[in-house]
Formats: C-alpha cells, sequence, structure tokens
C-alpha cells in the first residue's frame, strides 16, 4: 500500500506536463522590429544605431580590419586617385586598392560586397522606419518630420555611394544600369534600372526631407539635418552638372558654419572632433566606440601605433605639396620634405590625428564640412560663368586659410581649374578623389618620381589609366548576382 | 547528510565475521580446459570472497549457511554455482563474447540486452578508451565506432574532437551528436570529465536506437556512463601517466636565407618589367630594392643590401656571410610534458554499491604559454534500501585551469600561423647590423619586435614579437564543470517500476584576455605611455535542469517478453554572459580591471534559454528472443520555435529476426549467432543555436541603441526531420572467433533549417531561415572481430571496422537551385555533397611568360558552354566542381596481442579519398609578398621563356593572377597509427610480494606516425577540408603504471 501511495503523486508528475508558458522564451537584450517603431523613443534608438553604424566594424561578411564603415570607403576613394602615395605596403591593407585591382573582386567579404552590404543596409533601415512613423504614439508633427527628413537623408546617402560604386558619373552615362532601387520595403527583387531613375530618386528624396527638415533642429552632429540635405544635393547637383541647383543648396548648406582660420586648421582636433565649427556632420566616436587598429585613424595616424605606423603611412604627393603655397597652413598639414624620419616620412600626412595621444583611440569621423560647400558653390559658379561671385566664394574659403591668397588672376577655364587645384588640396583624405576624376572624365594621372607616386614608396603597379577606366567601378557582389532573381550575369560590371 | 557519509564509511570498512564455517575448495578452468588465475570467487549474499591463483584453484571458508558461490573474471560470463554440501567445485567459465545474449546495452532511459535489440549502436568501454591519453573522450572514438568520421580536434590543450554519426546531418543547423550524460541529456563539458572514470561510451546510430530523444537526436547520440562499484572486495586503483609530447605534424619545408633573398631579388626584378624597364634597370633597381623599406627590409649578411644579390645574375654575394639564422619554431615550441594521476575507490554490497574517484591532469601545450590543468572529483552511490526502493546519485565536479594561445586565424598573435608566415631573414633576437651580435640589456638578448627604432619595420608582423608578448599576454580560463544526477524508482504491483531523475549541470568559463602594456598590439602609443594594454574579462556560465519521469512495465507471459515504458521530461537551459574590459595598464601582469584607465568598449551582458517539453513512449516486445519489434513515439515541444507550431511528434519502428533461434539452424554448428534487423524512423534537430529565427528581433547594440535585424524572421519555423532507414545483419560463426555486423542506412534530412541567402538589395535581410532543402547520406559500415589465435599463452585478436557514406544534396531553394550556393571553396549544388569543392581550375603555367593560367569557359549566344579557352586573368576564370571534401572510406583496424602478462595493441586509423584544400600551402606559395616565407617548391617557379613547370613566376604585387584554385586542392587521404599500447601486468605473487593486488606498467604512444599526401598537411584538421593555422596535433609518448592497492 505505501508503494502505491508513493506511486499515485509520481503519476500525476508524469501525465501533467509544465506551464503553458513554460516554453515561451525571449532574447533579454533584443527587442521586436514592432516594439522598436512604436514609440518616439525607441525609434529615436533606432536612428542612432544607424548612425552608429556608420562607423561600425564588421558590417556583412568581412571582420577585415579595412572594413569600418563610411571612411573605408572615403579613403579608397582617395587611395584610388592620384594625390595620396602609400609609403610601404606595411601591413597589406588596401594594397589592392592602390593598385587598383580590388574593386573587381566579387566574393563575400571583399569591398565591392562591404560597400553593397553598407549601403543597402542603409537603405533597409531608412525603408523600414519611413512607412511607420506616421503611426508613432505621441510624437508631434514636427518629430515625425525629423524623423522623415533624417530616414530620406539616410536612403539618399546610401544610393548616392551606390550609384556612384557601382556606375561611372551621371553625365553621359544616364541611361546606363543603375543600382536596384527599393523605396518600400520589397517582396519581389528588383533588376538594376538605369543610372537616370537613382538620380530622379535621390533628388526627390532630398527635395522632400529638405522641406520637412526645415526649422528642426537636432541633439547632434551625429544625425542628418537641414543643412546636410542641402550639402548631399548640392554633391548630386555637382554629379548632376547641374551648377545652379549646386550653387544654390551649397550656399544654403554652409549657412550657420564657420571656417576654421588657420591657426585652427593646425590645431589637433580639426580633423577629428565633432565639435570642430566647420564640421556639418560626423561621428563622435568615444574610446569605448573604437573599432582601435580597424578604424581610419589606425590607417592615417602613424601616433596611434596602428597600420599607419607599420609601414601603411599616407603622404600626400610631391606634386600636389609644391602647389600649395608658402603661408598656407594646408601646407604644414603634412611633413616638411628634408625633415622625415623613418616612422615619419617627408610629405607623411599629419591632418588626420586623434586629439589625444594618451586617450588615442577616442576620435571622430567627419562625413562633411563647410568648406566642401565652398568650392562646389566657387565651381558650380565658375561653370555658369559667374567668375566674379566665384572668385569671392573662392576666395573666402582659402583666405581662412592663407590669408595672402587671391584669385584676382583667374578666369574661365583657368578659374574652374584652380578651384579643382584648391578642392584637392582642401579636401585631401576626405573622399572624393576618385568621385571627382570619374565627374570630371578624367582617367588616373599619377605623378611619379622622387616624392611621388612609386619607388622607393609602395609600388602601385598602375599610374595612368584611360577616362572612365572599368577599374573605377566596383563588380556586383557574387552574392548579389546569385540570388536576385531579377539578375543574371549580363547585368555584371565590365 | 550525515547518514550518507556514515554509510560511505561503512562501506569502506566493513568486513563480515561469520561463526559457522566450512571450507569450499575447487579449480576454475575456461571452456579449453585452462585454469583460468585472478578469478573472483564469491559467496551469494555475503561479502566473503577470494580469488583464483595462478593454478585456478581457489580455497575459501564460508558460512555453514551459504548456497551459491558466484564465480566471475573479467571478459568471462559470470556463473553461479549451487555448492550444496559439496566442499569441492569445479567450475567452467566461458568467455564473454560467446554468450552475445547477455551483453546489454545502454539505451535512452534504460538498458536492453543486445540480442532484443532492433537498433544500430556500438560500445566502447574503459578498456579501449584508457589506451589513449587524451584528455577528452570524443579524441578516443575515431576508428573504434564504425559509422562516425570525426576531426583530429587539433593540438590545444584541454580541448576535444567533433564528431559526426552517420555523415553530415545538417546544412545550417547543428550536425553534432546529442551528448547524454549518465543518462542524461548533457550540455556541460565533455573535457571536463575524467577518461579514467568512464565505463563506456555507447554510440546511438539510428531512428530504432535515438528516437526517443526526438527533436534532438537527428544527428544520433552519443551516451556517456561512469563507473559503477562491483560486488566483491573493495578496491583501491592508482594510476600514474606521464607522457611527452611533440608535433604530431611536421612543419612544410620551406627555403633559407639565401634562397630567400635570390628569390625575392626574382620578384622585384620580375615586377619593373613588368612596369616596363629593360632587365638590366630592373635588375639593378631590384638588387637596390632588396632590403629597402619596400623590400625586405631586413639585411641578415654582411654585405650592404644594394650588393647583397647580383644585379645581373640574381645570386647572393658570394663574399656574403649569414649573420643570423634563428628558429622562431624553436623558441616558440617544446616538447610538452602532460601527467595524469587517478586514485578510484569503488565496492559494493548487496543493497548498494559506490565508486569515488580523485584525478589531477596537467597538460603542457607545445607551444609556450599554453597548457590545461583539471581536479577531478567524482562520486557515484547507488542504494536499494528495500526491495521495492532504490535510489542513486552520480556527483562530479571539474575545475581547470586552461591557458591559451591564438590559434586558427591568421593574426600576428596566432604561433601556428606566425612561425609559418615569418620570413628566415627577421631574427628573434635584436642583432648588430655588422657583425650579427646580440644586443644585451641586464644580460639578456633583447627581443627584436619589428619596429623602425630597432632594425626597422618588418614587412609581415612588425610590431610584434611573439616570444615576449606572448610570455606577457595572459589568454585564459577557469573552467568549472558540476554535475549531478539523481534518482529514485520504485517498484510496485507486479513488473511496474516508476523511475524519476533530476540531472543538474552547471558549467562556467571565467575568461581573462589581456594583452600587454609594453610590446606588441596593445603597446603604448609613445614609449613609457600609460595608453598600453588590454584587459576583458568575460564570465559565461549555463545551468541545465532535466528532469523526468518513466513509469515501466516489464511481463513475460510464457515466450512473449513485453516491456512498455512511458514518460515525460523537461529540459530547461539558461546561458549568461558577462564581459567587461579596460585598456590603460601600468604595472605588467596587472590584467584585474581596477588597474586599467578605461573601457574600450561598453560593457556587455544578456541571458538565453532554452526548454524542451516532452512525452514519450516505448514498447518492446519479443516472441521467444527470436522476433522482436520495438516502437517508440516522442512528442515534443521547443521554446525555439512559435507557440503554435512548436510541438511535433518523432518516432521509430524496429524488427528483428535472430535466425540462429529457428529450429533449422540451431544445429548448424559453426553458426552461432544470426540476427536481421531493420528499423525506421523520424527524429528531428532543433540546433539552429540560441537565437529567435521565428521572430524579427532587433538587438541592442550596447550604446543605448538598437540595430536592425539582419536576418529576415520566419514564424513557420519547424524542426529539420531526419528519416532513417537501416537494415543489418550480426552474425557470429566459428565458435564466435569470428564476429560481425554489417549495416546499411539511409538518412534523408528534410526540411532542413536552411539559411537562405537572400539578395542584399532587395529583402530586408541578407538571409532567412527556412524549412527548405533536403539532404542524403546513404552508408553502409562492417565491423569485424576475430580471434586470430586464442591459445594458452598467445592471444591475437584483429578488430575492423569500415565506414562509408555518400553524402548528396537533393533539394535547395528554388532561387538557388540552378546556381547553387557559394559557400567559400564550395559550393552546395544538387547532386552534390555538401562538401563539395567549387573552385576555378588551375591550368598550369604559361611556359612563354610564366603566367598562372585558368579555363574560361566559352559560351554561346544563348549562355550555353561550348567550349574552354585559357586565360592568365583570375578574375575572369570560370568555376568548376572539383569533388568532395568527404572520404570514400575511413575506419580503423586494432591488433591486439596476448602473451602471458604482456598486452600489445595498435590501433590504426585511416581515411581514403576526398579532397583538402590547403590554405596553408597556398600561404607560402605566393609570389613575392615581402617578409613572408616561402615554401621550398617555390624554387621550381618558372624563370625564363620555356620553363616547363607548374609553379608561376615570381612577381611583387602582382594582380589579378592568384586567387582561390584547384591548385591548392590535395588528396585528403591519411592512415594514422593512432595508439600503440604495450603493458606488462606483474605475476601476482611479485605484486603481492609488494603488499599490492596488482600492478599493471605500460607504454603507449598516441599518433605514431601520420601518412598524409603532402608533408605538413593536417588533413583532419575540419569535415570541410578546409584548413588553417591551427593548433597542431601532437605525439605522446607515454609511460605509466595501475596498481590495485588491495
Amino acid at each position: 500500500m505505501k508503494k502505491i501511495l508513493f506511486a499515485i503523486p509520481l503519476f500525476l508528475l508524469v501525465f501533467t506536463g509544465c506551464k503553458k508558458d513554460y516554453l515561451e522564451t525571449k532574447p533579454s537584450n533584443a527587442v521586436t522590429v514592432a516594439e522598436l517603431l512604436s514609440s518616439l523613443n525607441s525609434v529615436y534608438a533606432l536612428l542612432d544605431g544607424v548612425a552608429k553604424e556608420q562607423f561600425a566594424f564588421g558590417i556583412g561578411a568581412s571582420t577585415g580590419h579595412d572594413n569600418y564603415g563610411q571612411k573605408s570607403f572615403d579613403l579608397q576613394n582617395d587611395l584610388m586617385g592620384n594625390d595620396m602615395v602609400v609609403h610601404s605596403q606595411g601591413y597589406g591593407w588596401y594594397n589592392a586598392t592602390y593598385n587598383l585591382s580590388e574593386w573587381a573582386r566579387v566574393e563575400d567579404g571583399r569591398q565591392s560586397d562591404n560597400s553593397w552590404y553598407f549601403y543597402y543596409d542603409m537603405v533597409k533601415q531608412a525603408n523600414t522606419i519611413l512607412p511607420v512613423v506616421d503611426g508613432i504614439g505621441g510624437a508631434t508633427v514636427a518629430q515625425k518630420e525629423s524623423i522623415k527628413g533624417q530616414v530620406l537623408g539616410l536612403r539618399a546617402y546610401g544610393y548616392f555611394y551606390l550609384i556612384n560604386n557601382f556606375q561611372q558619373t551621371y553625365k553621359g552615362n544616364e541611361t546606363k544600369p543603375g543600382v536596384p532601387l527599393h523605396i518600400v520595403i520589397p517582396i519581389e527583387s528588383k533588376g538594376r534600372g538605369t543610372v537616370q531613375e537613382v538620380y530622379t530618386q535621390l533628388v526627390a528624396d532630398l527635395t522632400l526631407a529638405e522641406t520637412l527638415l526645415t526649422g528642426k533642429t537636432r541633439t547632434s552632429k551625429n544625425f542628418i539635418d537641414v543643412s546636410v540635405i542641402q550639402g548631399l544635393r548640392a554633391r548630386v547637383a555637382l554629379l548632376m552638372e547641374d551648377w545652379p541647383a549646386a550653387a544654390a543648396a551649397a550656399k544654403k548648406a554652409r549657412t550657420g558654419y564657420t571656417l576654421m582660420n588657420s591657426v585652427q586648421y593646425a590645431a589637433l582636433p580639426a580633423f577629428s572632433s565633432l565639435t570642430n565649427a566647420e564640421w556639418m556632420w560626423g561621428s563622435s566616436i568615444p574610446s569605448d566606440q573604437a573599432t582601435i587598429y580597424a578604424s581610419f585613424f589606425s590607417h592615417m595616424d602613424i601616433r596611434t601605433g596602428g597600420y599607419a605606423a607599420l609601414g601603411g603611412q599616407k603622404k600626400i604627393t610631391k606634386a600636389l605639396y609644391d602647389q600649395i603655397q608658402t603661408g598656407d597652413v594646408r601646407k604644414t598639414i603634412f611633413r616638411t620634405p628634408g625633415t622625415g624620419t623613418t616612422s615619419n616620412p617627408d610629405y607623411n600626412q599629419l591632418k588626420f590625428q586623434v586629439p589625444d595621444i594618451n586617450n588615442r583611440w577616442a576620435a571622430d569621423y567627419l562625413y562633411m564640412r563647410a568648406a566642401e560647400m565652398y568650392l562646389i558653390e566657387a565651381e558650380a559658379l565658375a561653370r555658369q560663368s559667374q567668375d566674379a561671385p566665384a572668385r569671392t566664394v573662392l576666395e573666402s574659403l582659402v583666405q581662412a586659410r592663407n590669408p595672402a591668397y587671391s584669385a584676382a588672376s583667374f578666369n574661365g577655364a583657368a578659374l574652374v581649374s584652380e578651384i579643382l587645384l584648391q578642392r584637392r588640396i582642401e579636401l585631401w583624405g576626405e573622399g572624393f578623389s576618385l568621385l571627382d576624376i570619374k565627374r570630371l572624365n578624367q582617367g588616373l594621372s599619377r605623378p611619379t618620381g622622387a616624392g611621388n607616386h612609386g619607388s622607393p614608396s609602395f609600388d602601385p603597379g598602375v599610374y595612368t589609366t584611360s577616362p572612365a577606366d572599368p577599374r573605377f567601378l566596383m563588380r556586383i557582389p557574387r552574392r548579389e548576382l546569385n540570388n536576385n532573381s531579377k539578375m543574371t550575369d549580363s547585368d555584371q560590371n565590365p | 547528510m550525515k547518514k550518507f557519509f556514515y554509510l560511505c564509511i561503512f562501506l569502506l570498512f566493513s568486513s563480515g565475521v561469520f561463526a559457522q564455517t566450512r571450507t569450499i575448495t575447487g579449480v576454475v578452468k575456461n571452456a579449453q580446459g585452462e585454469p583460468v588465475p585472478e578469478a573472483s570467487v564469491l559467496v551469494k549474499g555475503a561479502k566473503s570472497g577470494t580469488t583464483t591463483n595462478a593454478n585456478g584453484s581457489f580455497s575459501l571458508v564460508v558460512n555453514a549457511d551459504a548456497k551459491t558461490l558466484i564465480i566471475s573474471s573479467v571478459g568471462m560470463v559470470s556463473k553461479d554455482v549451487s555448492i550444496g554440501k559439496n566442499t569441492n567445485v569445479n567450475v567452467t567459465l566461458t568467455t564473454e563474447a560467446k554468450e552475445l545474449l547477455e551483453v546489454v546495452v545502454q539505451v535512452p532511459y534504460g538498458t536492453v540486452k543486445k540480442s532484443a535489440f532492433t537498433g544500430s549502436e556500438n560500445t566502447i568501454t574503459a578498456a579501449s578508451i584508457q589506451k589513449q591519453q587524451v584528455t577528452s573522450v570524443t579524441r578516443t572514438l575515431e576508428g573504434l565506432v564504425p559509422g562516425i568520421i570525426a576531426t583530429n580536434g587539433g593540438g590545444a590543450p584541454g580541448t576535444g574532437a567533433a564528431i559526426l554519426i552517420r555523415g553530415v546531418g545538417s546544412i545550417n543547423a547543428s550536425s553534432a551528436p546529442l551528448y547524454v550524460l549518465n543518462g542524461i541529456p548533457y550540455d556541460g563539458s565533455i573535457t571536463a570529465l575524467s577518461n579514467d572514470d568512464i565505463e563506456s561510451v555507447t554510440v546511438l546510430k539510428d531512428a530504432a536506437a535515438g528516437a526517443l530523444y526526438g527533436s534532438r537526436a537527428a544527428n544520433g547520440v552519443i551516451m556517456i556512463t561512469t563507473k559503477k562499484g562491483r560486488k566483491g572486495r573493495t578496491n583501491v586503483t592508482a594510476s600514474l601517466r606521464q607522457g611527452f609530447m611533440s608535433r604530431g605534424i611536421p612543419e612544410y619545408d620551406r627555403v633559407n636565407s639565401q634562397q630567400y633573398y635570390e628569390l625575392f631579388w626574382e620578384a622585384y626584378r620580375n615586377s619593373y618589367v613588368a612596369q616596363g624597364d629593360n632587365p638590366t634597370l630592373a635588375g639593378t633597381k631590384a638588387s637596390g630594392n632588396l632590403t629597402g623599406v619596400n623590400g625586405l627590409v631586413y639585411n641578415a649578411y654582411s654585405v650592404p643590401g644594394n650588393i647583397l644579390v647580383d644585379p645581373t645574375t640574381g645570386k647572393l654575394n658570394s663574399s656574403a656571410t649569414l649573420l643570423w639564422n634563428d628558429s622562431w619554431e624553436d623558441v616558440l615550441f617544446r616538447q610538452a610534458a602532460r601527467t595524469n594521476a587517478n586514485i578510484n575507490f569503488s565496492g559494493a554490497s548487496d543493497n548498494s554499491d559506490y565508486y569515488l574517484s580523485a584525478g589531477y591532469l596537467n597538460e603542457g601545450g607545445i607551444v609556450k604559454n599554453s597548457g590545461y590543468k583539471r581536479y577531478n572529483l567524482r562520486l557515484n552511490v547507488n542504494v536499494a534500501p528495500t526491495k521495492w526502493f532504490n535510489a542513486g546519485i552520480n556527483v562530479d565536479g571539474a575545475m581547470a585551469e586552461r591557458k591559451d594561445v591564438p590559434s586558427g586565424g591568421t593574426a600576428t598573435t596566432n604561433p601556428f600561423y606566425y612561425t609559418r608566415q615569418m620570413g628566415p631573414i627577421y631574427p628573434v633576437y635584436q642583432r648588430n647590423p655588422t657583425t650579427g651580435a646580440f644586443i644585451d640589456s641586464l644580460g639578456e638578448h633583447k627581443l627584436d619586435w619589428g619596429v623602425p627604432e630597432q632594425m626597422g619595420t618588418r614587412p609581415y608582423a612588425g610590431r610584434s614579437n611573439l616570444l615576449g608578448s606572448l610570455a606577457l599576454d595572459d589568454r585564459s580560463r577557469d573552467i568549472f564543470n558540476g554535475n549531478s544526477n539523481l534518482f529514485g524508482e520504485i517498484k510496485f504491483l507486479t513488473d511496474f517500476s516508476f523511475k524519476a531523475s533530476l540531472g543538474l549541470n552547471y558549467l562556467s568559463n571565467n575568461i581573462t584576455e589581456y594583452q600587454n602594456n609594453q610590446y606588441g598590439d596593445a603597446a603604448p602609443s609613445t614609449p613609457g605611455g600609460v595608453d598600453g594594454g588590454r584587459s576583458t574579462k568575460t564570465d559565461d556560465k549555463q545551468v541545465s535542469i532535466t528532469g523526468n519521469q518513466v513509469l515501466t512495465w516489464k511481463h513475460s507471459y510464457g515466450v512473449h517478453n513485453i516491456r512498455f515504458l512511458a514518460g515525460h521530461e523537461n529540459y530547461k537551459y539558461k546561458y549568461n554572459y558577462l564581459s567587461a574590459n579596460t585598456a590603460g595598464f601600468l604595472f605588467p601582469g596587472q590584467s584585474e580591471l581596477d588597474n586599467g584607465t578605461g573601457a574600450f568598449e561598453p560593457a556587455s551582458s544578456y541571458e538565453d534559454n532554452h526548454r524542451i517539453e516532452s512525452y514519450f513512449g516505448n514498447l518492446n516486445y519479443d516472441f521467444d528472443q527470436k522476433y522482436l519489434v520495438s516502437a517508440s513515439l516522442r512528442r515534443d515541444g521547443s521554446s525555439r520555435f512559435i507557440d503554435s507550431l512548436r510541438w511535433g511528434n518523432f518516432y521509430s519502428v524496429g524488427l528483428g529476426w535472430r535466425v540462429s533461434q529457428e529450429k533449422f539452424l540451431r544445429n548448424v554448428s559453426w553458426l552461432n549467432e544470426l540476427k536481421f534487423r531493420a528499423s525506421y524512423g523520424e527524429q528531428g534537430n532543433d540546433n539552429i543555436g540560441l537565437y529567435y529565427q521565428y521572430r524579427d528581433y532587433s538587438y541592442a547594440s550596447g550604446t543605448g541603441s538598437y540595430l536592425n535585424t539582419t536576418r529576415s524572421a520566419n514564424p513557420n519555423l519547424l524542426w529539420e526531420k531526419n528519416k532513417v532507414l537501416n537494415l543489418a545483419v550480426d552474425f557470429a560463426v566459428f565458435k564466435n572467433r569470428l564476429t560481425g555486423t554489417f549495416e546499411w542506412y539511409r538518412r534523408e534530412s528534410d526540411d532542413l533549417l536552411f539559411d537562405v541567402p537572400l539578395s542584399i538589395s532587395d529583402i530586408r535581410a541578407a538571409s532567412i531561415f527556412q524549412n527548405i532543402g533536403s539532404m542524403k547520406n546513404t552508408g553502409v559500415e562492417l565491423q569485424l572481430g576475430y580471434n586470430a589465435i586464442a591459445s594458452r599463452n598467445f592471444n591475437w585478436r584483429v578488430d575492423l571496422n569500415l565506414t562509408h557514406f555518400k553524402n548528396v544534396v537533393t533539394k535547395l531553394p528554388t532561387k538557388q537551385e540552378k546556381l547553387g550556393i557559394v559557400r567559400g571553396t564550395q559550393r552546395l549544388f544538387i547532386g552534390k555533397s555538401i562538401y563539395d569543392f567549387w573552385l576555378p581550375e588551375f591550368a598550369g603555367v604559361d611556359a612563354s611568360n610564366g603566367d598562372a593560367l585558368y579555363y574560361k569557359d566559352i559560351l554561346d549566344a544563348a549562355g550555353k558552354v561550348t567550349n574552354k579557352t585559357l586565360t592568365n586573368q583570375y578574375s575572369l576564370a570560370s568555376f568548376y566542381s572539383h569533388g568532395s571534401a568527404l572520404p570514400d572510406i575511413s575506419g580503423g583496424v586494432t591488433n591486439s596481442f596476448n602473451y602471458k602478462g604482456f598486452d600489445l595493441s595498435v590501433l590504426v586509423t585511416f581515411s581514403y579519398g576526398g579532397q583538402f584544400y590547403n590554405g596553408n600551402y597556398a600561404s607560402i606559395m605566393h609570389r613575392g609578398s615581402a617578409g613572408t616565407h616561402l615554401s621550398i617548391d617555390a624554387l621550381q617557379r618558372w624563370q625564363k621563356p620555356g620553363d616547363v613547370t607548374n609553379v608561376p613566376r615570381l612577381q611583387n604585387a602582382i594582380a589579378n593572377q592568384e586567387g582561390a584554385s584547384s591548385r591548392w586542392l590535395v588528396d585528403g587521404s591519411w592512415l594514422n597509427i593512432k595508439n600503440i599500447t604495450l603493458s606488462y601486468t606483474l605475476p601476482k605473487g611479485i605484486a603481492n610480494r609488494m603488499h599490492v593486488g596488482g600492478v599493471q606498467i605500460f607504454g603507449n604512444v598516441d599518433n605514431a606516425w601520420l601518412y598524409t599526401a603532402q608533408k605538413g598537411l593536417d588533413p583532419q584538421r575540419a569535415f570541410t577540408g578546409t584548413s588553417d593555422a591551427s593548433y597542431t596535433p601532437f605525439r605522446t609518448v607515454n609511460v605509466g603504471f595501475n596498481v590495485n592497492l588491495q
């Protein structure tokens, strides 16, 4: 009998299971998309996440130390141009970009795949947020407009780089294949469409975003505001050779920003701190969010002990250096020839340096600053033969670097050339070289000889190319061609 | 608890005293009439006993009421002998192998007689496990169990091997088997279990064997059972083993310093020629550049760098003398010691048994600064206080300290990669550039860190010196693994029993990763700065609890034997992770976070849970032990799937026919056993990790922001299903001298948990898990055991097992059907195996210019391949299929010899067929990557027009010529003398004179000799057939002894 008494409760154990919610588990560090999009604060947390992705390491398929977001792609734009010399092979990062062979690689985790993933991710974030903004409870109309405007700006930014990385410039190539253009969360794949379609959408998004963001303030320069939208609009117009629009947008964009004076320009945090009054958009990166060796400053600043210090120093060409006038502060942000050492050689860049060597990885990334807007405006004016106003705009920029500067002697084509020269000097290392080479329909023309490309510096193997060389294009990543039902190998770039 | 303690004490020291006695004498012989020494003779129901002497005879004083003696001996079937009034008893024991009937198999929720079992299993026992001096039992199975393939697990101390049972079961979910420890599914560390405590390991291979584990059994089950006390005298066994470990796989042969300079000169010269320089100028420039900052930087010879290599001939200057020739391998690798000591106490009485053990293991790594130390304790106790109630507990705990070095990747902190890649001209220590003399400081040679302030920026791995930094770094973990399994069982009514079990596992890792604050990767930005050093402390722990209740009814009606069980189980797993870090350390070795100046990443913590609830039932029926039927059903609910879908059913049916029990075969004297088995069933696989693939979660970034999902959610996600059909025959012939099993199976994995890639541009994520796709494994297994010679003094036994399987992907997601899914160097494609290589095909070297050539398809207008041509542009090369990484056949042979007290066994394992992609070799067959070492095969490079070779010309910074291709595929076949063990058991008389019960001394060699198609290759690195710079497996030479102290 005793046995039976034991057995009965145990029987009950067998045939009664656990409570229903026993099998309900949830991750402790995640929320569903629906929850995330349900309130104003959580949408802000998502926007903050997007902003941080811009400098995140290892987005996509590569954990290479050359995959750290926007600045990695910016750096490649300069490495593929004329004005940046790689001192020696170092750890090998970007060597293949410098010799123009990297962008033909289509495997997962190569630069074309990184770029495709990175910018489409930005587009996807935007397309996820956009349709739900109107339904966010507790948000004012102004807050909703501000979110929408920022998100449209992110989408435009993503497509701007996609179309420029994967196709030649706009002008003359309007009917060439573009990139798959989605403005809603799609049900189906899309083919490449045309370049024109992408630009039409860019203009539309930026125009709407400008309206939505006008009069709105932002909490920090980590986020997009109306000036950034106008700046992007100016960049787009420049590529489209829509000079009036470029001039107007650039002028609006720079309004309210002050240029660095020559003292500030040479002072340390000039190109590594969001506090700089000339900066329009960037990422603030405290030391606990820095990506250390896999970061822009690791590849640029020898003082970090990163890859720049390990042989990968980035130098300005002697050819461009010599064109900077004596007395111009911009000559001081490169190692003076004749004073170089093994680790800090002649012409080594000193422009991008972390603010505090004792907190060596805390350094902000720059995406847009007012000087670029002056240059766009000046060029757009000069292209419209408005030489005098163009000279004024140019001088107001360059005199901030070199008070003795005068553009008085430049007219017509010479003025345009001068503006483009100042553009190369002012924006050295900021990610515009290849964009400009493509836009201006030039081939590569790398100067050689002492202080320029090639021996004794790292030999890029490639010195000149024809205009619109296919090597200027990233190839569409293998996995996109394989998995996109609307694309085949015939959609590949040459 | 106190009572329990006294019970143990009592068990240890109890001995019987009896009033009325008589003496029984007798002789124990085997079937051949030979005496059996060392046989145990016990009185049933009492605690008295003795053992037979060398002549097999015994003499035992027994109580007057003693009725039965139990005679047993290792390897023989124990026998109960009624003594009646006799004083002399002669007994014949039969060897165990003859009695297939009595072998008992561990199955889910119980045991079954092997003869009545319809499933497919293999068991290996303590005897073969202990021959191998390895830390994880997972390393012992390869070559002993048919139907599995295993990796060698590498050589990192304190790690185990990976095992696949019957092919590859899954593409994106795990293909690893389910581990079960003492009847409870086990998440803990296998490495934490001492092999000395393991009684047996049973591998369940088909559905009939494993289906009772339902949603987790699709990849087979490995059941580990620990030792129990046995009836007889208290045993106290101590063992000590001392081993020496060295590299088990040699390094690739590479060039010397002279060859290195000459080859690089050529690489530079060719590079200048390619840029348009004439050969004379190019030669001069190459000589000038050779040891410059864009060359090799270092000059290991006595003459200036620009005249080191002749600009015309490319030969090294004859008056140059080599100033240094340091070996990085010699300074970083070592012969390591391995010490393993164990003591255990065991015994049993009629109503209890116990096993108590303590162990110590210290395994040094063959790389300096790596090693593993483990302390083990275990207590297994079973009690049966009444006839209707019994209970038991197994408690074990292991604490381990593991020191790691980075391995596997291409980081310059990985000593395997580092020593292989480092050019021969780069010294370990700083030298005077003209004399080559060491530069000393404080009486020690100063290390060269490859920085400008010393000998220059070393082009490969500047700012590093692993001899210096590994010693100052700390990559270690403290591991605690604790288990306790408790059960109680009551028997009631007739033939009913009810058993409730509870299993707890706790596993924690306390991990330190500290990069030193002085040199290398985390050195201060300015000498003497305070921003050096980085330390990360991670605490991860998991707790799992499994409870089950099983009701069993077992009954025999004449020739009908029935066993039925029904049960319920729940499983609860919780994982916690916490990690924080800081940088900026002042004092060497002070890696605790309190010492640092600030975090370099946000702190992180999270928790994950996994739960399963299950109901199950099983029926076993046999008719006269001749016709066998078994059926299992299990219903599982898993937290890994959405609530509306999470319950699933799994089942199996097994049939058996023991033909040898039929009348018409009973008189066939040479046939001892013939049994046919068949089974079919469906099992599941839910192992896609602790992720929530069914819901679109966005994860927190750790800085107050959230990132959008990178993966699309699929609420309809469910288990993978494995449908397994198994057909087998077991046989024993010629007085059981030859026994064997032949099995055929077909294993179909359906509704694979497939990580379907999506086009990046259009959908919300890069991939989505879907139940799409199928894969099939078909295979045969053969196991044979042959007692070749069984004589009085000499025995020779051969055990052979062979495994063949073919893995085929049979269905892929629709979008990927045509193109397949490319994964690194391989492609999933219908009709091909899961690990099928997909690479450009290397077509040799253009004899006119030394270019590497590849094949390229020529397509017609419709895109159809019409022909192929050659190209020297790697990016234009077409991809082709190059066969599978999976072997055609693999297996093992054990030869065991026994002569008097000597035992010798040799285990040879092998694998034939399968391709291996040797990326390690490719990395030292580059075209002139400065600072990186070169294989000796680089000497065969193309040099001038007309040279016929398969090594392309060297050329620094060559573009679009190199990439993954069939050039790096080699035959993955191998043969390994995995274990040789020689032991000698001292004669009883000698042992007794030493006042101990028995002494065995032995020596073993693990991984004694390995044959591979290419020297340096480690073909057992991974099932995928791809290599990395992993921790090299080691060879262990070991000596030791076991002493039975009583």
